[in-house]
């Protein structure tokens, strides 16, 4: 087990050592004049010096690799133009931010979901299965932002129900994080884009459930159960949907890669001060340290969701040996 | 082949949502290849609209009234207290009475020019020598010894007129006959002031300036060179003229001169409460008022064109409006979705942007196909260190988000189409090569494969001679799920700003209507684009669903 970890944990980290040099040389490629990117206009030839030291932009390009990656590693992203201060201080709430939109939201798809998926395959031949699968295919199809924009008009601006953007009513004021979130007005906030994400997210879950399901349900085991006259809804539920999870497991590691980057749609539509609409704002301003910690930032939280579904996978899964580096997923 | 095409379409018509995905499939394409014909309008003009509005100026306060008449008004006069009536576009005659505006009907349709009530009755005349009485509520045609398009008229309480138009024409309306009055000039006519049956004015284009005297006319010497639009008298003593640039004329005791005014633009129409109270309108909003004898700009807070104004000093009435940008119009006749903030027709540019999602969808898919499956193949059937490096840049790839990949390429170098297909492309192969790849795994150890292999084939001639036959129906199917996912990407990416600015797609539709503003309320913007992706996009996921069935026999079984 421990063995399966480390394997997946260094895994984990020899794929951000290729995202960050990935992300290294297209910054190179796309802005040949590396200070541009780190240096905004109006800095002192004081500070410019500071800055072409600290990233050693005055050395050769393989010196600068190393000095970007000693620099990524002590979290030193340098100033945001736009904020003119250090990108670090600025992205370490918006990615709280994100988690708080973004895992309740997954987590009511992966739990809504699969249950749905178990009642479809029950109900399988049914008018409800062919009703399901479509109404699943259809909020997939409808792209969130769209979503989101309609229930805005509609919940917030014409019935009023819901604000619109943001996290909370201003004026507020809350000592930290967890301060701003325990209030009835946040909740009140993060309804709209939840049900924005969880949406869109939950027809896959239930889809991938009801296949397996079926492909379960042909089992020996559940006719055993059956024949011991068990109730239906047991059977169901406590069985056939046990052995049914893995790949929607595996999907929600996948789906977590896409909700990052779908997040940002969602948080741009609702003006949710998160990382993605951080990152939105630091393109539209140009802000080549900020956008590049954002990016590297939603990266590493995938590497870290996927790591995490990995290890459900390994102990749900008996047949996944912890020693091999299970490739085929 | 022929099997497999039969065994397609048997299992697209028998499932009934795959068969609609594929007629919604045909006919986007249909949209999207005869784009310019579908569509009604520029995708990129702004449209204008032609409506008749009034403007009320109470004490302070300003107020519009928009479309009370369906074409350019150009004329309105009072006939009573709060009673008016205006002329415009179209033998358009709207009245208002007991605090609405509402039609009456005239019996021609040419363009009435001006409108002039006096004692219960009312004259306009218009294009083509056409007069109109309005007594006891009816219009009636007069037949007058002129076709001449008509510009001004003047009516008398006691029943005597002066109607003036193009090159010099002058009606005479005395004692019910209509006489043509010969004038000293050939130049058009724009307005006549008559306000006893011997004592008028008449103006018209290059300062013309000509007095009444109950029988015939006579030029005055003028203090300008421009053209005049309107005359105004209040009595014998006191009357105004305006014109092009600005052009104020002041007549006071048998004198015409030049007065500074406020505005610089052409000025339209003068109403006279007094000799010295005085208000002018013209083009783009324009208004400006006399007081204490200087004149000064009154912010209507409009920029439509006036045309005609009538005052009793309590109450102003101006109307007019040329053509202006149909701003944000709901879904109409003439704009199937509405217009956007700027007046740009909706519908087509959603038929327009059919083409940039199909295309950009289908490019991207391809490419995603074509990588995933080459590497799949590759991966499962070599195994081995190049399955496992393979399969770590696949590992990679799930690592990166797509959204915020694509804006790093945009903040790199420049929103396009091309980084759109490029984060696309590059990104999202991995899901078709590990399924493409698991599918080549169970291949490899079939026999026909072992055979191969004995009698020396070489691995690119196995894999694409003899493997990748058999993955080609899930090629298929993953090119319709890639299909899906390349066209909500290209909208999402899109409607972020990171797709061409001069290019519509539903996504940038979208960005549009995000970045104005009004999709809060303008739901008729957000609405079709947002359709018309999901359409798309579920039709794509039908069909592949149904495809399915093909490619993974097992499934078929049950």
């Amino acid at each position: 087990m421990a063995r399966y970890i480390v394997g997946k944990l260094l895994q984990m980290l020899f794929t951000l050592w290729v995202i960050l040099t990935v992300l290294f040389f297209l910054f190179r490629l796309g802005l040949p004049d590396p200070t541009v990117a780190l240096v905004t206009d109006g800095l002192s030839p004081e500070d410019r010096a500071i800055v072409t030291e600290r990233f050693g932009l005055d050395r050769s390009l393989p010196m600068q690799y190393v000095m970007y990656l000693g620099n990524v590693l002590t979290g030193e992203f340098g100033r945001s133009f736009h904020y003119n201060a250090p990108v670090t201080a600025i992205v370490g709430e918006r990615v709280a931010n994100t988690l708080i939109l973004m895992l309740p939201a997954i987590l009511i798809s992966y739990t809504v979901g699969p249950l749905l998926g178990v009642l479809l395959a029950w109900k399988r031949g049914s008018k409800l299965e062919a009703g399901g699968i479509t109404t699943g295919l259809v909020f997939r199809s409808a792209p969130m932002f769209w979503v989101g924009m309609l229930l805005i008009m509609f919940f917030g601006i014409q019935l009023g129900w819901f604000p619109t953007s943001g996290m909370r009513t201003f004026p507020y004021e809350a000592a930290n994080f967890f301060d701003k979130i325990f209030t009835l007005d946040f909740l009140h906030h993060l309804i709209l884009p939840t049900i924005v994400i969880s949406l869109y997210y939950t027809g896959l879950p239930m889809l991938i459930m009801r296949n397996t399901m079926l492909e379960v349900m042909g089992e020996d085991f559940i006719e055993f159960a059956e024949a011991r006259g068990l109730s239906k809804a047991r059977i169901m539920y406590r069985h056939a949907a046990r052995n049914a999870l893995l790949p929607v497991v595996t999907q929600a590691a996948i789906t977590a890669g896409l909700a990052v980057g779908g997040q940002v749609v969602v948080e741009v539509v609702f003006s949710w001060p998160g990382l993605g609409l951080e990152m939105f704002n630091a393109v539209r301003t140009s802000d080549y340290p900020l956008a590049q910690a954002a990016f590297m930032l939603m990266a590493t939280i995938i590497l870290l969701l996927n790591f995490a579904a990995d290890i459900v996978y390994g102990k749900l899964d008996p047949r996944v040996s912890y020693s091999s580096q299970g490739a085929g997923v | 082949m022929r099997e497999l095409f039969l065994l397609l379409w048997r299992s697209i018509t028998e499932d009934r949502l795959a068969t609609f995905g594929v007629i919604v499939v045909v006919l986007l394409v249909t949209v999207a290849l005869f784009a310019p014909l579908l569509a009604t309008h520029d995708p990129y003009a702004m449209t204008e609209r032609v409506e008749g509005t009034a403007l009320w100026v109470r004490g302070e306060r300003v107020s519009i009234e928009e479309g009370i008449a369906a074409d350019t008004l150009y004329s309105v006069s009072a006939d009573g207290p709060e009673n008016y009536i205006a002329a415009g576009a179209g033998g358009a005659v709207v009245r208002y009475e007991e605090g609405s505006w509402s039609d009456i009907e005239t019996p021609t349709t040419e363009t009435l020019r001006a409108i002039s009530a006096a004692g219960g009755r009312s004259i306009t005349v218009g294009h083509n020598g056409t007069v109109l009485w309005y007594t006891d509520g009816e219009f009636e045609q007069v037949d007058v010894p002129s076709s001449a398009d008509l510009f001004g008229v003047s009516l008398t309480d006691d029943g005597t007129a002066l109607a003036v138009g193009e090159d010099g024409t002058v009606l005479h309306l005395d004692d019910g006959r209509w006489t043509v009055i010969e004038v000293p000039v050939a130049r058009d006519l724009t307005a006549v002031a008559l306000i006893a049956p011997d004592y008028g004015y008449a103006v018209g284009a290059r300062g013309t300036l000509l007095r009444f005297n109950g029988a015939d006319f006579e030029e005055v010497a003028s203090p300008t060179f421009r053209d005049l639009l309107n005359v105004t008298f209040y009595d014998r003593s006191a009357g105004y003229a305006v014109g092009e640039r600005g052009t104020v004329l002041r007549y006071r005791d048998g004198e015409w001169s030049e007065e500074q005014g406020a505005l610089t633009r052409t000025l339209r129409s003068i109403a006279m409460v007094s000799a010295e109270e005085v208000q002018v309108v013209g083009t783009h909003g324009d208004m400006m008022r006399r007081v204490d004898g200087t004149w000064q700009q009154v912010a209507t807070g409009y920029s439509r064109h006036f045309r005609g104004i009538t005052s009793d000093g309590e109450t102003t009435v101006v109307v007019g409006t040329d053509p202006y940008i149909n701003s944000l119009a709901r879904p109409s006749a003439d704009h199937f979705f509405g217009t956007t903030h700027n007046g740009r027709d909706i519908y087509s540019q959603v038929i327009h942007g059919s083409r940039t999602a199909l295309l950009v969808g289908f490019v991207a898919a391809v490419m995603v196909t074509v990588i995933g499956t080459n590497v799949g193949l590759f991966s499962g059937y070599l195994r081995g260190r190049t399955d496992n490096v393979l399969m770590r840049i696949v590992d990679i790839m799930y690592a990166l988000p797509l959204e915020p990949f694509a804006m790093v390429l945009v903040l790199l170098w420049r929103p396009g189409i091309h980084i759109i297909i490029l984060a696309v492309g590059l990104l999202t192969w991995r899901t078709t090569a590990r399924i493409i790849r698991s599918q080549v795994l169970s291949l490899a150890d079939r026999p026909f494969v072992k055979a191969a292999r004995i009698a020396g084939a070489s691995p690119l001639r196995i894999i694409y001679k003899h493997i990748a036959p058999n993955v080609l129906p899930l090629a298929f199917l993953q090119l319709a799920v890639a299909m899906a996912f390349a066209i909500t990407a290209e909208a999402t990416l899109s409607f972020l700003g990171l797709g061409p600015p001069r290019l519509y797609s539903w996504g940038t539709i979208l960005h549009q209507a995000r970045l104005s503003g009004a999709w809060r309320t303008a739901w008729w913007w957000v609405v079709p684009p947002g359709l018309l992706i999901m359409l798309s996009v579920v039709s794509v996921f039908f069909i592949s669903r149904a495809l399915e069935v093909i490619a993974n026999p097992r499934l078929s079984r049950r």
